[in-house]
């Protein structure tokens, strides 16, 4: 795996020198195979050929089992000692197939009885990588780095921590020279906190990717490799941190976004994937979440884990947890970075899952015996096989069945959706008004959609976002209207005031498709239901909206429009022979899931 | 300005290859330590900088003959350090380094090699006649590296050719793109050309396998058909897939369930795929399929559809589209996905425990066991214990 790194390395300068100080992992015992090299005869005349056969060896390679080898002490040390240019900034250096990444950090030691007067003195921690490790891996440990630097600087000004530690490991050092070197870094281990960290921080990131220490017993250190963390349940799949920004399908912002941007800008761009549909499914069972939290310590997040649910959408789960919508987005981003939670639709009756395409399911797999444990007498496989053709919560439970069954079901599939074993199947309309598909798009959205692009016209719908919580209490309780558009309105006054009754028909219909081109205007009128002025307003509302581009699923639609779903089915039935339907993963939360 | 800024910050995330902006020639002075002794074009790397790097430039023993890259603010340098011991020299060793610099958020890798090539050609002028040493580095080594400079930047290779003394000698630079691995081909996978086969002279066993690469046949089948060994296909084709002529795709068959992916809506709404995908699939080039009738076939691949089912409702050939040719396209564009199979037997005594475990696709245990798909799912629909997963 090209995300752990090799080895860890810390090194300091100062008036006296430069030196490594410790390194992890180090070899126990040195391995006593005489080395290759022969001594070389130094009366032998270098030949040309020589010189030149050397390229045709392979150049050697500094990666053994995964550890660092074959640089002395003294080589690292002077090659990590930087000089002042390079200092508090990023460093990187590639030698051959290893790559070191680190931020040096100068120290100012303010202690008044330290002998060396300058005062002055670098370290430096520095990260062994493999060369192919992505911009973005080394652009983490650059980040680690800065915050360890930072640690120890305040750390060295608070109590002297750095130079303390720093004359103990270079006494042991000092004495190592005496006993024999190969034991110096073991008793460094045993003697010193700070190499002690480098060990805990060394074996973190081999293995879960989430460090957490607290430096001289005094200040916490947290830190995610999200390239790592994510890597559990997507087997080969490295997640970059870019991937959870990436995914800026449309800005969905609620009222108070403007004044968070900048806070935003400078999160996660998987805010922007989230809506406020959306509902949060924790990976770990609350009670484990514990300890997270007491890191975190916003008593905001505290809060909103006590309402949490995986049937509550996000909009809901700021009502209860009376936080803003904003802070509930920022709060799921941040536990979807550190691998805590994903994000799913909320789970109800109409809900299509499918077997996802990567799940790990076969019989030797560990989840199987994880999955009896938490279910008795059910096998994984024969629950997961009724999601091979895409099954809804609906049709899986009947009417005569006992609600213990229904909850058992739910439960189940949260556990398989924890677990990302499955993908939500949702319905996307795409309109195709003439044979030749929409080749006058252009100047179609052009023409008659004044804010042409989609993420303007999520915009303005979400802008109605406090509106539609309002109507939708109203629509629920069965008396639904669909809320006209001031100008539709208004055509529609004008027509009556100034045209007979028989010319009515045809010339509402001209109104509301007047900006279409004509092409498509006549393939929609051979659709009967164009006569129904209901159907036809909302049609070419929706159409209006850019809905029907294959970017907004049917679930989607009924919340930004405060639609019913038998509304909207009722009209892609009625037009279908413009719209077309298929069924896919939503990308915004397959992201979270599976490799698209 | 903005667009700059854009640009500028693009490629740190893609990892984009950037151009080199400069060569320096620097040698280790006997009495001046370190010093740039030759720079194409001149003062790009300034002293100061110079000095806080040379440690990474001019390294310690245990360094030579390293490609050594230092990542700095604004530039990338990407060296090759050098030694060559001689009692003629005044430390009896001299030692040199030839670097490329590049934007800082660059890719370099595609330069090692070139770097190495160039340091050993030196190395061997150097050790002929006294090329770098005899003191006249600059005005012997200027010419070169500005060629070399630009040869690169703009074809990508640099022949360069040298009559200093006497006799010629020669050296070919060029660039190699590194390229991830592709993965492992297997047996039951069909290999399609999505790119001309460039015309040069290819080896034995490509030669007699390019001919049976036609879309249709599998992996298996090539190896049958053009009489070449089985893994030696396999390698071939992989070869073809590096260099991007050839991709994969699931071997077709009517009883196929493909389903669409997110990927869809670029059909409907980009007029370049559009046209690509109707001149594919169109069973005829002068009359060409609609693209709603195309985008009605695809929207109706989910789970649970065959290609047979697809076919009888649609009825293809009197759209004017090639359901094959629809299925390819398809796959190779991203629209839609192959939908597998997978059987698991939950019988545990069951000695087929290993070949239905559920990590083995229908498609590859048929090609295994040269069984007809057919035959075998009538075979495992009738034993109980067997559970089918798609997914």
């Amino acid at each position: 795996m090209e995300v752990s790194p090799l080895s860890i390395i810390l090194v300091k300068s100062d008036s006296k020198g430069d030196r490594l100080l410790f390194r992890y992992p180090f070899q126990t015992q040195k391995n006593n195979e005489p080395s290759s090299k022969s001594r070389k005869n130094p009366y032998t005349l270098p030949l040309v050929e020589d010189t030149l056969l050397q390229s045709t060896v392979p150049t050697n390679t500094a990666i053994n089992k995964e550890t660092l080898m074959g640089y002395t002490d003294e080589v690292l040390s002077s090659l990590f000692a930087v000089k002042m240019e390079l200092c508090n900034r990023k460093f990187e250096l590639k030698v051959n197939d290893v790559r070191f990444v680190s931020h040096p950090t100068l120290l100012y030691g303010n202690q008044k009885d330290d002998e060396d007067g300058s005062g002055i003195m670098l370290v430096n921690m520095v990260f062994a990588l493999h060369a192919l490790a992505s911009h973005s891996v080394v652009k983490c440990y650059h980040d680690l780095s800065k915050r360890m630097g930072i640690v120890l600087r305040y750390e060295e000004r608070r109590c002297g921590y750095v130079s303390e530690q720093t004359k103990l490991m270079t006494s042991v050092h000092d004495d190592g020279y005496t006993n024999g070197p190969s034991s110096v870094f073991q008793i460094i281990l045993e003697k010193c906190s700070v190499a002690n960290d480098i060990k805990k921080m060394y074996d973190d990131l081999c293995t879960t990717g989430l460090v957490n220490l607290r430096i001289n017993k005094w200040i916490p250190l947290s830190f995610c490799l999200p390239q790592k963390v994510h890597q559990w349940h997507m087997r080969g799949r490295i997640v970059e941190p870019e991937d959870i920004d990436r995914t800026s399908l449309c800005v969905t912002t609620s009222k108070t976004s403007s004044s968070s941007k900048s806070v935003r800008n400078s999160l996660f761009r998987c805010l922007k994937a989230l809506r406020p549909y959306h509902s949060l499914l924790l990976l770990y069972p609350l009670s484990q979440m514990n300890d997270f939290m007491s890191l975190d310590g916003s008593p905001s997040l505290l809060r909103m884990l006590m309402q949490y649910s995986p049937l509550k959408n996000l909009q809901t789960l700021a009502a209860d947890a009376d936080l803003t919508l904003s802070h509930v987005f920022e709060l799921t981003a941040h536990l979807v970075y550190w691998a805590k939670a994903t994000v799913i639709f909320p789970i109800c009756s109409t809900n299509k899952y499918v077997i996802s395409p990567n799940a790990p399911i076969h019989l030797n797999s560990p989840l199987i015996e994880k999955f009896s444990e938490s279910f008795p007498g059910l096998h994984l496989i024969r629950v997961i096989s009724e999601f091979s053709l895409p099954t809804s919560l609906g049709q899986k439970c009947n009417p005569l069945c006992h609600p213990s069954q229904q909850s058992q079901l739910i439960k189940t599939i949260i556990w398989m959706l924890q677990h990302h074993l499955l993908v939500q199947l949702h319905t996307y309309i795409q309109y195709m008004p003439t044979e030749n598909g929409l080749n006058s798009k252009l100047d179609f959205s052009k023409k008659h959609v004044t804010s042409s692009s989609p993420i303007s016209t999520v915009l303005s719908s979400s802008y109605q976002l406090t509106n539609a919580e309002h109507s939708r209490a109203e629509s629920e309780s069965g008396a639904s209207t669909v809320s006209e558009t001031p100008e539709l309105i208004n055509a529609r006054s004008i027509n009556i005031s100034f045209t007979s009754t028989e010319n009515d028909k045809q010339d509402y219909q001209e109104e509301l498709l007047l900006d279409f081109p004509d092409e498509e205007r006549s393939s929609i009128f051979k659709i009967p239901a164009t006569n129904t002025p209901e159907d036809l307003k909302l049609f070419a509302r929706l159409c209006r909206k850019d809905y029907f581009q294959g970017n907004h699923h049917i679930e989607e639609i009924m919340y930004l429009e405060n639609l019913r779903r038998s509304q909207l089915m009722q009209l892609l039935d009625k037009f279908r022979d413009v719209l077309i339907t298929y069924e896919t993963e939503d990308p915004a939360i397959a992201m979270f899931s599976c490799s698209s | 300005m903005d667009m700059n800024n854009f640009i500028k910050s693009r490629p740190e995330y893609s990892g984009k290859e950037g151009p080199i902006r400069c060569i320096f020639f620097c040698e280790f002075h006997p009495t001046a330590g370190p010093i740039i002794s030759c720079q194409v074009p001149e003062n790009y790397i300034s002293k100061e900088l110079f000095d806080s790097i040379s440690v990474y430039i001019i390294t310690k023993a245990e360094l030579q003959r390293s490609t050594i890259t230092v990542t700095l603010q604004d530039y990338k340098i990407l060296g090759f350090p050098i030694r060559i011991d001689d009692r003629k020299y005044a430390r009896n060793a001299y030692h040199f380094n030839l670097c490329f610099v590049c934007d800082s958020n660059a890719r370099t890798v595609q330069y090692e090699s070139v770097v190495v090539k160039l340091s050993d050609y030196l190395v061997a002028m150097e050790m002929e006649r006294n090329f770098l040493s005899e003191g006249k580095t600059s005005a012997n080594l200027q010419p070169i590296l500005t060629q070399v400079m630009n040869d690169l930047n703009t074809k990508g290779e640099c022949a360069l050719t040298s009559t200093l003394t006497e006799g010629t000698t020669a050296t070919h630079l060029k660039i190699c793109c590194i390229r991830l691995d592709p993965s492992p081909v297997m047996d039951y996978q069909v290999p399609i050309f999505v790119k001309e086969l460039p015309e040069q002279q290819w080896d034995l066993t490509t030669q007699q396998v390019t001919p049976y690469i036609d879309g249709f046949n599998h992996v298996a089948r090539i190896a049958a058909l053009s009489d070449v060994e089985n893994n030696l296909v396999k390698a071939c084709v992989q070869n073809l897939v590096y260099y991007g002529v050839v991709a994969m795709v699931p071997l077709f068959q009517y009883g196929n369930v493909y389903c669409t992916t997110p990927k869809l809506k670029d059909l409907a709404q980009d007029p370049d795929l559009q046209s690509r995908c109707l001149t594919y699939v169109g069973k005829s080039k002068i009359q060409l399929p609609c693209i709603r009738d195309v985008f009605r076939m695809y929207a109706a691949m989910t789970r649970g559809t065959t290609v047979r089912d697809l076919c009888m409702r649609f009825n293809p050939p009197n759209l004017r589209i090639n359901e094959r040719k629809l299925v390819q396209f398809g796959v190779l564009e991203g629209i839609i996905r192959r939908v597998n199979k997978y059987p698991v037997i939950l019988n545990e005594q069951s000695d087929l425990q290993k070949v239905f475990s559920g990590s083995c696709s229908l498609d590859e245990i048929c090609c295994s066991m040269g069984a007809s798909s057919q035959q075998l799912e009538d075979q495992l629909e009738r034993d109980h214990s067997v559970v089918m997963l798609w997914k």
